[in-house]
C-alpha cells in the first residue's frame, strides 16, 4: 500500500483505493448527505437564533401570555427542545437508512482496491 | 453538615477510587491513556458526555439563574442542548473518522505544518484552563459551603482528586466516574421532579403562575439577567458553536470504536442531557414555588445552592430525616460533578501538553510507546497542580467571566478553525493562525474590558462578546488562508482528507 503520509511536497502516490474520493458512488453519498444535513441546519440555526435574538430584542412579544402565565417566550424554549430531539430521531433515521448504505459501497470498493 | 451526607460523599469517593484503581491497572497504552482504548458503547459514551456536559454550572447553576431571573435560566438550560445538533450534523462522526487522541491531531492531520498545531495547542490550553479555573473555584466555594472546610483547602481536596483520576486511570477511569456520576445526577434529577410536581398535583401551570404572583410580573420576561439585548444574542451563539468547540468535550468522540457509535452516544445525550436542562427550569420555577423568592436570596451566592435547598425542603423539611436525605445526596452528586468534570478537563489539556506539544511538535512523533504514557501521566500531575494553584488564587475573583471566555473562544477561535479544517478546500496553515489569533485576543480582550471583569467602568458593553469575536474569528480565518496564498498540492490532498472525514479509511501512517 502506497505511503500517503509522505506526500506533502511531491506527487500525491495514494494507492490506487484513494481514487475512491473521484468514483460516482462518493460524490452521491455526499450529495445525499448534504440535501440532508443542510435543511437540518438551517432548521435549527433559525429556530434557536431566532429565540436568541426575539430575547433580546422582542421581549414585548415573547411576553404575550399563551396558557395562564405561560407565555410565548416558553412555549419557543420548549420548542426548541422539541425541536432538538426530533432533529436527533430524523438524523439517526436518515444517517441508518440512507447514509449508511451508501457509504458501505464507497468502504467495500476502496478495500477491494487495496485500501486498509 | 450531617452524617448522611458525609456517608454519602465517602460512598461516592470510595466508588470512583475503586474504579481509578480498576482502570489503572488496563491503562497501558496511550490509546488506552487518552481514548480508553476505544472501547466504549454508544450508550456508555451517551451517560459519560452527559457527564461533561451537565457540569455544576449547569447542575447548580441554571436551577439558580431560573429561580433568580426567571426566563433568562431557562434560555441558559435550552442552549447547551441545540450545541449538540451542532455536535451532530458537524463534528461527531468527522471527528472521529480523522482524529486520534486530540484536537490538535485532526489540525496536524490536515496542515502537515508546525505553526498549524502550535495555533490549535494555545487553543486548546487557553480554553481548557478558562474553564477549569472556574470550576475549581466552584467546587472550592461549594465544598466551603456545604461541608464547612476552609476555601483552599476545598480547592486542594479537588485537585487531589481529579490528579488521581486522571494520572492514574486516564480516560476509562474519567469515563467511568462521569457515567456513574450522570447517573446519580440523573436519579437526583428525576427524584426531586416528580416531588416538585407531586406537590402542585402535576400541573406545571401552576409553578408558572405561582412564580409570576410571588416574584412579580416581569420575571418570565427575557432580560433580567442579560439586561444588553445584544448579550442575549452572543449568549445564543456562544452555546450553539462554542460548546462545540470545547476541547474536553470533543475528545470523547475518540473513545468510540467508529463513527456510527459516535454518532449514537450524541443521540444518547441529547436526550439524557436535554431532559436534565427541561428538568432545572422546572426546578428553579418549584424553587420560587416552594421557599418564595426572599428565602433564595439570602446566603445563596448566584443562586448555587438553590437545588440543594429545594432538595431539602421536598425531603420533608430541615430538621426531618428526608430532608437531610435528600441534601445529603444532591450534595453528594454535586462534588461528584466537579470532581468529574475538573477530571475531564485536566485530561484534555494534557492531550494538548503531552501528544500534541511534547510528542508531535517538539519530538516530531519520535517517542516510544511506554515513554509516551509516561510523559501523559506526569503531564496530569503538573496540569493538576497548576490548575489547583491557579484555583486558589482564584478566591474572591469574579470567576463567571472565565466560563464565558472559555465558551466565547470556543466559538470564536475553536469552532472556526475546525470546521473549516474539515470541510474547506482552500483552508491553510495561515487560516488556522489567523483565525485562532483573532479569535482568541478579540475575546479575551473584549471581556477583559466588558462588565463581567470591569463592573459598572467597563469600556465595552457586553458581558459576552461572541457576537462581534465569532465574526471576527472568520475573518481572520478566511484571510490568513487568502493571505498565506494558494498551495496547489495542499487543495490536491484535500480530496484525500474528505475521503477520511467520511470514511474513516486510513492508511497506516496518519
Amino acid at each position: 500500500m502506497a505511503d500517503i503520509a509522505k506526500v506533502s511536497g511531491a506527487q500525491v502516490a495514494a494507492g490506487a483505493w484513494i481514487d475512491g474520493v473521484q468514483s460516482a458512488e462518493f460524490k452521491t453519498l455526499i450529495d445525499t448527505k448534504r440535501r440532508s444535513i443542510v435543511p437540518m441546519i438551517v432548521t435549527y440555526v433559525v429556530g434557536y437564533i431566532g429565540l436568541s435574538i426575539l430575547a433580546g430584542f422582542g421581549r414585548g412579544i415573547l411576553g404575550t401570555k399563551v396558557l395562564g402565565s405561560v407565555n410565548l417566550g416558553f412555549v419557543l424554549i420548549a420548542g426548541n427542545y422539541v425541536m432538538s430531539w426530533v432533529l436527533a430521531i430524523v438524523y439517526a433515521r436518515i444517517s441508518t437508512n440512507r447514509h449508511d448504505p451508501l457509504l458501505k459501497v464507497v468502504v467495500d470498493k476502496a478495500r477491494a482496491a487495496g485500501g486498509p | 453538615m450531617n452524617l448522611i451526607t458525609i456517608a454519602m460523599f465517602a460512598a461516592i469517593l470510595l466508588i470512583s477510587l475503586g474504579i481509578t484503581a480498576w482502570a489503572a491497572r488496563r491503562t497501558r497504552t496511550t490509546v488506552d491513556f487518552y481514548a480508553a482504548g476505544k472501547g466504549l458503547t454508544a450508550a456508555q459514551n451517551g451517560f459519560a458526555l452527559a457527564g461533561d456536559w451537565c457540569s455544576a454550572a449547569a447542575f447548580l447553576g441554571f436551577t439558580g439563574l431560573t429561580a433568580l431571573y426567571g426566563m433568562d435560566g431557562a434560555l441558559y438550560a435550552v442552549g447547551p442542548l441545540v450545541a449538540f445538533c451542532t455536535v451532530l450534523l458537524l463534528i461527531a462522526e468527522p471527528l472521529r473518522n480523522t482524529g486520534t487522541y486530540t484536537i490538535g491531531d485532526v489540525i496536524m492531520y490536515r496542515m502537515r505544518q508546525p505553526p498549524a498545531l502550535a495555533a490549535a495547542i494555545v487553543g486548546t490550553i487557553v480554553i481548557n484552563l478558562a474553564y477549569l479555573i472556574p470550576q475549581m473555584a466552584g467546587g472550592g466555594i461549594l465544598i466551603k459551603l456545604l461541608f464547612g472546610i476552609r476555601y483552599d483547602v476545598s480547592v486542594i481536596l479537588v485537585g487531589c482528586g481529579m490528579i488521581i483520576y486522571v494520572a492514574a486511570g486516564g480516560m476509562l477511569a474519567t469515563s467511568w466516574v462521569q457515567i456513574i456520576k450522570a447517573v446519580l445526577m440523573l436519579g437526583a434529577g428525576a427524584i426531586i421532579l416528580l416531588l416538585a410536581l407531586a406537590g402542585v398535583g402535576f400541573d406545571p401551570l401552576v409553578l408558572f403562575a405561582s412564580a409570576e404572583a410571588t416574584a412579580g410580573p416581569n420575571f418570565l420576561l427575557p432580560g433580567n439577567l442579560l439586561k444588553n439585548p445584544f448579550d442575549e444574542v452572543s449568549l445564543g451563539l456562544g452555546y450553539m458553536l462554542g460548546l462545540a468547540g470545547l476541547p474536553h468535550v470533543m475528545t470523547r468522540f475518540y473513545t468510540v470504536p467508529d463513527a456510527v457509535t459516535a454518532r449514537r452516544s450524541v443521540i444518547w445525550v441529547m436526550f439524557l442531557a436535554g431532559a436534565f436542562f427541561a428538568g432545572t427550569t422546572i426546578f428553579g420555577l418549584a424553587a420560587v414555588h416552594y421557599l418564595g423568592p426572599e428565602a433564595l436570596r439570602v446566603g445563596n451566592p448566584g443562586g448555587n445552592l438553590t437545588l440543594p435547598l429545594l432538595a431539602q425542603y421536598l425531603g420533608g423539611g430541615k430538621d426531618t430525616v428526608g430532608g437531610q436525605l435528600m441534601l445529603g445526596f444532591v450534595s453528594a452528586v454535586a462534588v461528584a460533578t466537579i470532581l468529574a468534570v475538573v477530571a475531564g478537563l485536566t485530561l484534555a489539556t494534557s492531550g494538548a501538553v503531552a501528544n500534541d506539544l511534547y510528542v508531535n511538535l517538539l519530538r516530531k512523533g519520535k517517542v516510544e510507546e511506554r515513554q509516551q504514557v509516561l510523559v501523559a501521566r506526569i503531564t496530569a500531575v503538573l496540569v493538576g497542580i497548576v490548575a489547583t494553584l491557579l484555583g486558589i488564587m482564584a478566591e474572591g475573583v469574579n470567576v463567571a467571566v472565565l466560563v464565558i471566555l472559555a465558551i466565547c473562544i470556543a466559538a470564536s477561535a475553536n469552532f472556526p478553525v475546525i470546521v473549516l479544517s474539515l470541510f474547506w478546500r482552500r483552508f491553510n496553515t495561515g487560516g488556522v493562525v489567523g483565525g485562532m489569533a483573532l479569535g482568541l485576543v478579540s475575546s479575551v480582550g473584549l471581556a477583559l474590558i466588558g462588565p463581567a471583569y470591569l463592573g459598572p467602568n467597563a469600556i465595552w458593553p457586553l458581558v459576552n462578546p461572541t457576537v462581534v469575536a465569532l465574526p471576527l474569528g472568520i475573518l481572520g480565518a478566511v484571510f490568513g488562508s487568502l493571505l498565506a496564498g494558494r498551495d496547489h498540492e495542499h487543495e490536491k490532498r484535500f480530496g484525500e482528507v474528505t475521503f477520511r472525514i467520511q470514511t474513516g479509511l486510513r492508511s497506516n501512517q496518519t
